[in-house]
């Protein structure tokens, strides 16, 4: 990962957490997210599926389309306005979205760290059963499903984060981010390779259910 | 012994008689858990928590020529859960400490090495608006 910073350049300050340990404290489950916090430390807003423009992801029949100018349009917002802005959440708001996490969610955290430790020593028998005992008890965090699917390569887990998200989008009202509530969002509810959405296949699929 | 907390893996020594339970040396205790012992108990940061009068002598005591505290009777009390696999601990966070900054909205605090080898802590950009994004290889 770090390779792909130095090529970009960044303007910004890069780090890598391979904990998870900022998304643990944000209480995030999913990437991209993001956080606003103004001057005096405060968090303003907080999301996920935050991403910064429209763009693919993946190639040939994996490539995806994801994102919208949402975001990046409400932060620069919010970097112009600060507390003026529209898009700073209000103490209610704030309130109801940065609850307190149960016992599970706790353990999971704690899991999730013994899995990475075994991983890194290469244990991994025994990294898996901590991932496994990971997502058993935050079935709904998607990097402790991700992370512990890549454990077994990338194939794996890229077949699994298909068949789950088939899975629920077909059994549930979920979606695989939660909307941000920002104007102008895309809220497709789940993230599918591209051909699925081609005129052609969606006619198949249609004949398909009839 | 290993104990994974805060995002670190600290190496400390283990009590030969420890029964089970997560005894900490008092003079590892600060960098194995972020806890130090002070005269008005147990401090993480700014958040310090009496340890119960008729526990002191239970859950500190003297073995193999050092003082030692008992970290996972104290962890129970605090409602912080940890996992163990053979000599390895794993600590999750602290409820008090995430529920300070649920009440106050501040962000939490934290401190990650940057690609070119400086440490970044959060709290070091206090003055300016920060926007904070993740992303992931997978």
């Amino acid at each position: 990962m770090g390779k792909w910073f130095d090529r970009a350049s960044p303007t910004y300050r890069c780090v890598i957490d391979p904990t998870h340990q900022i998304s643990s404290l944000f209480g995030w489950v999913s990437v991209p997210s993001a956080v606003w916090i103004d001057e005096e430390g405060r968090i303003v807003r907080s999301n996920e599926g935050t991403y910064p423009a429209p763009m693919t992801i993946g190639f040939g029949l994996g490539k995806v389309r994801v994102g919208d100018h949402a975001f990046a349009r409400a932060t620069r917002d919010w970097i112009e306005r600060g507390a003026e802005s529209e898009h700073v959440w209000s103490r209610s708001e704030l309130a109801e979205r940065l609850k307190p996490v149960d016992d599970d969610t706790r353990l999971a955290e704690a899991t999730f760290r013994l899995a990475l430790h075994f991983e890194a020593v290469g244990d991994s028998e025994r990294a898996w059963r901590h991932f496994t005992a990971t997502q058993q008890l935050a079935p709904d965090n998607w990097n402790y499903l991700r992370q512990g699917w890549t454990h077994k390569g990338t194939i794996y887990a890229s077949l699994k984060v298909l068949a789950r998200t088939s899975y629920l989008r077909k059994n549930t009202d979920t979606s695989y981010y939660d909307p941000m509530g920002l104007p102008g969002e895309n809220n497709r509810r789940y993230i599918e390779p591209d051909w699925l959405w081609t005129p052609a296949v969606r006619r198949i699929k249609q004949l398909l259910r009839r | 012994m290993i104990i994974l907390a805060n995002g670190k893996t600290n190496q400390v020594a283990r009590r030969t008689d420890s029964d089970g339970a997560l005894w900490v040396r008092m003079d590892e205790l600060p960098n194995a858990t972020g806890w130090q012992m002070k005269p008005e108990g147990a401090c993480l940061g700014d958040l310090c928590v009496p340890l119960p009068a008729n526990k002191r002598e239970e859950w500190i005591a003297d073995a193999d020529d050092w003082v030692w505290f008992c970290y996972s009777e104290f962890a129970d009390m605090m409602g912080q859960k940890y996992v163990r696999d053979g000599d390895v601990w794993s600590l999750g966070p602290v409820p008090a400490v995430r529920s300070v900054g649920l009440e106050s909205a501040i962000a939490p605090d934290f401190e990650v090495t940057e690609r070119n080898g400086d440490t970044l802590r959060l709290s070091d950009l206090r003055g300016r608006k920060v926007v904070l994004f993740t992303w992931s290889s997978w």
